[in-house]
């Protein structure tokens, strides 16, 4: 495949045969990437398809072990970011790198402050800020310290420190992931403004609908490869999907509806740090949904719920036994399992071996004999674990920190429904975790309901919480602020529920699905 | 050799472990070089001076007290728990052992047992307290244990040099054990039964670390603290737990003192050899596994014992196996290792 031709001035960003090697994998074969100025190009691949290692080479994290680069049409290799920066390329991480204390002008000015006489000049750094954010439409008040900000601006403080520093072309790795869809959608109309003056933005992502939204081509890469070229306006999610997994997969497919029977777990008047006054219930068989912005109490919910937290106020039983001052222990005993947000945390060890990895939590019950714990059972369980949830991994021996995103989440899940629990907590499933392996761990989610077992399930995508929740409740700022049936939660409304809006219906809907 | 062995070796060789002792040893001989010794003579001198027929048994004497000590800080490092009143615990072992050797009624052999069992008891209730700070003072056990250490290291000082005092000795010891208490020894050596309680418990740290549901959950929660809470693992328990072994263990370690010779509690005997020290070094080098606990263990006391032979045979001051020991730290620390690619290479060559 050649790249579609461009006039040489025209193109921002050349990437060229650019090959990378770790021990034991090809991370980039000989890609090729170019983006034309004034473009949005979206990046697109599953995980380990090579998508940030290129980012790295191209920002002078890692050196290519063969390719160019070529910045504005002249050869380069960055050896550090800061080289990149100088070049006028900046990016924008997944994990935002900046100062909490500091306001809003201080972190934009930082490494590049204006100066008078030697010193810091505070006043021009404000100035300037406001002027930035004037001009390009990135409203954000200088004086505001970062950590009092929500994530939305704090991004926005990101792109002002790129802007500040005159980049011409901006990288942004997964950048809507910790976004509302409002905020979302801000973020591609400054997005678009800033391509339309001319500057270059590339789009690292997963997403397919923002990328049909709002790019104007797409390369996408898999294992390491470049296996399709697409002009935006051209294009169809299904295709992108298929290029990005190899074969054909259904998208945000709306699973049918459980059979729920008895209350598991019954939530009242629950009060934890950032939590305020829930009150909810899960049945057996059914999933029940809670959608919100990340940062909203759900994962102090969780964690309460777990035994993790303290509960301040409130009751929680589960099947009966009232399990609200209960230890995360005595409420396994009772009945619940726990597939927790952070993967690598909470959810493993990711130096110890697979196999012990999968042990815990069974090390008391199934795998233990008056407190021995036989090499050999646990080495046998991780097997029957492996072969049963179709982890990939060559021995159980390795460490579980060699298992991709999707391997381990299948790890994760895999252990806690091995409990065969009457309650399974789930944080965010899918999160970084392939189109191919989301189907598996989905269909794995929604076979242990029909099992009879209940399901709470809390998760950032609306995709998947419209897909398998049977019933779906939003949190917005600690509270419960909706209730919906399946056929109710359509994307616009769990969106606006979620950025807090659209109070009428969040009471109709909650008076007739909690009486 | 099979690709498994061969690979595991590779892997033991490129170890920051080896690195780090290589480099010690490298770095010791630069050292002996510019004072204008020979390191080859030094060295030997401290391989045959500790393992020679004459250095053999002051090693396992040595050893005993630096693998105890070694046990004792690498049970909570396994957690990731720093114990660092082991100096304290041990003294408090000590010195209660000394008292029971001194006025239990019982039969010598059972006040033997009886003050090993008290100076374990009192080691480990010193260590608890230090856990229990953490747990429910909010008083970090790194700063808990440390500080511990002094008043208890004071009060057997204390009790040493004058309610315990040997009447008209012009030293800082407490009246000698009756007679026929002491642990039996091997033949005529300095070694005792208590090298065999040592590496009992370490044979028995082996098989929890291994084969227990308690030694996974204490492997799982020092691999990743949060990771075992999320499963259950109740860590202030555990704190306790772990700390009452290690402050018993420290605790051993006094009272074999004790009743080993010269059969008396004799103040700074058992703090200034530094086993505490040495046993924290080798608990580290060997990352608390229990077998790497047991070889870093001897490779501590042999340096220990041979520095001193080196001394006396050479012009090199023993203080040399010191400074070899805070370069295995240093290297250590940084967590160094050889170059993957080093030994690839030479693989691929050995394939041709």
């Amino acid at each position: 495949m050649t790249p579609p031709r461009a006039e040489a001035h025209d193109i921002a960003v050349e990437l060229r045969g650019i090959t990378k090697r770790f021990p034991g994998t090809l991370a980039n074969d000989c890609v090729d990437l170019t983006v034309r100025r004034g473009e949005i190009h979206a990046l697109m691949g599953e995980n380990g398809a090579g998508k940030s290692t290129l980012m790295s080479v191209l920002y002078g994290m890692e050196r290519a072990d063969a390719g160019t680069v070529r910045i504005d049409g002249r050869d380069v290799g960055f050896s550090s970011p800061s080289d990149a920066m100088a070049a006028g390329l900046g990016m924008v991480h997944q994990s935002f790198k900046l100062f909490d204390s500091l306001t809003v002008a201080e972190n934009v000015v930082y490494a590049a402050e204006p100066r008078r006489f030697g010193l810091v000049d505070r006043a021009a750094a404000r100035r300037r800020v406001r002027e930035l954010a004037e001009e390009h439409g990135l409203a954000v008040d200088p004086d505001a310290r970062v950590g009092d900000l929500p994530v939305g601006l704090r991004q926005r403080v990101e792109i002002l420190k790129l802007l500040h520093r005159g980049a011409r072309t901006l990288v942004l790795d997964e950048p809507t992931a910790v976004l509302t869809p409002s905020e979302a959608d801000a973020l591609f109309a400054v997005l678009k403004s800033l391509a339309a003056e001319g500057r270059t933005v590339i789009l690292v992502t997963h997403k397919l609908r923002e990328v049909l939204e709002g790019s104007d081509r797409v390369t996408v890469l898999r294992d390491g490869r470049v296996v399709a070229r697409l002009v935006t306006a051209e294009t169809s999610a299904d295709e992108i999907a298929a290029a990005m997994t190899g074969r054909a997969v259904e998208l945000d497919r709306i699973h049918a509806a459980g059979t729920p029977g008895d209350v598991v777990l019954d939530v009242s008047g629950l009060g934890t740090s950032a939590v305020h006054d829930v009150g909810l219930t899960v049945h057996a068989g059914e999933i029940v949904g809670i959608a919100g912005v990340a940062g909203n109490g759900q994962s102090e919910l969780i964690e309460a719920l777990a035994g993790l937290r303290p509960v301040t106020a409130g009751h929680v039983t589960l099947q009966g036994h009232d399990i609200t001052h209960a230890s995360a222990t005595e409420r396994r005993l009772k009945g619940l399992a726990y597939v927790p947000e952070d993967r690598h945390a909470v959810g493993t060890a990711p130096a110890a071996s697979v196999a012990d990895n999968l042990a815990m939590g069974h090390h008391r019950t199934s795998l233990s004999h008056r407190g021995l714990l036989p090499p050999t059972a646990v080495r046998a369980h991780a097997r029957r674990l492996v072969e049963r949830f179709g982890i990939k991994v060559s021995t159980p021996e390795v460490p579980a920190s060699a298992l991709s995103g999707g391997n381990l989440q299948k790890l994760l899940i895999g252990r806690e429904l091995a409990h065969d629990a009457p309650l399974l907590l789930v944080e965010q499933p899918t999160r970084g975790v392939d189109i191919g392996a989301i189907q598996n761990i989905h269909d794995q989610l929604l076979a242990y309901r029909d099992a009879g077992h209940a399901v709470l399930l809390v998760s950032a995508e609306l995709s998947e919480i419209r897909g398998l929740a049977d019933r779906v409740l939003v949190m917005y700022e600690g509270r419960i602020t909706a209730t919906y049936g399946k056929d109710e939660a359509d994307e616009r409304t769990l969106g606006l529920a979620m950025a807090g809006g659209d109070t009428g219906a969040r009471a109709k809907a909650a008076d007739r699905h909690d009486s | 050799m099979t690709p498994d062995l061969r690979n595991r070796t590779a892997g033991a060789l490129r170890s920051p472990v080896t690195f780090s002792v290589l480099a010690g040893v490298l770095i010791g001989a630069l050292f002996l070089v510019g004072t204008g010794a020979d390191p080859i003579t030094a060295y030997q001198a401290v391989l045959t001076g500790s393992l020679g027929a004459d250095g053999i048994g002051s090693t396992l004497s040595t050893g005993t007290s630096v693998l105890g000590m070694a046990l004792a800080l690498a049970i909570p490092l396994r957690a990731g728990l720093i114990n660092l009143g082991g100096d304290g615990q041990m003294v408090l072992g000590g010195i209660t052992a000394a008292v029971t050797g001194l006025y239990s009624p019982l039969p010598a052999p059972l006040t033997v047992v009886l003050a090993l069992l008290a100076g374990m008891a009192a080691g480990a209730l010193y260590a608890a307290l230090a856990a229990l700070c953490e747990n429910h003072l909010g008083v970090p056990l790194l700063v808990s244990s440390l500080l511990l250490s002094y008043p208890a290291v004071s009060l057997a000082s204390y009790l040493a040099r004058y309610p315990l005092k040997e009447p008209g000795s012009s030293l800082p010891q407490t009246r000698a054990m009756p007679e026929g208490v002491a642990l039996p020894a091997f033949g005529d050596s300095t070694v005792t039964v208590g090298l065999l309680l040592v590496v009992l418990a370490a044979a028995a740290y082996w098989f929890t670390d291994r084969r227990t549901a308690f030694g996974y959950e204490i492997r799982m929660t020092g691999l990743n603290g949060r990771f075992a809470a999320y499963a259950g693992v109740e860590r202030r328990g555990l704190t306790l737990k772990l700390m009452s072994i290690s402050g018993a263990l420290a605790g051993l370690v006094g009272a074999i003192g004790v009743l080993s010779f010269p059969y008396r509690f004799v103040d700074g005997s058992l703090t200034a050899p530094g086993y505490t020290w040495t046993g924290l070094t080798a608990a580290l080098l060997a990352m608390a596994a229990p077998f790497g606990t047991v070889v870093s263990s001897f490779f501590f006391a042999v340096l220990q014992v041979g520095g001193l032979a080196m001394e006396r045979t050479t012009e090199v001051p023993r203080e040399l196996t010191q400074v070899l020991q805070a370069i295995v730290i240093v290297f250590l620390a940084a967590r160094l290792r050889f170059p993957s690619r080093w030994f690839s290479r030479r693989k691929t060559e050995e394939a041709v």
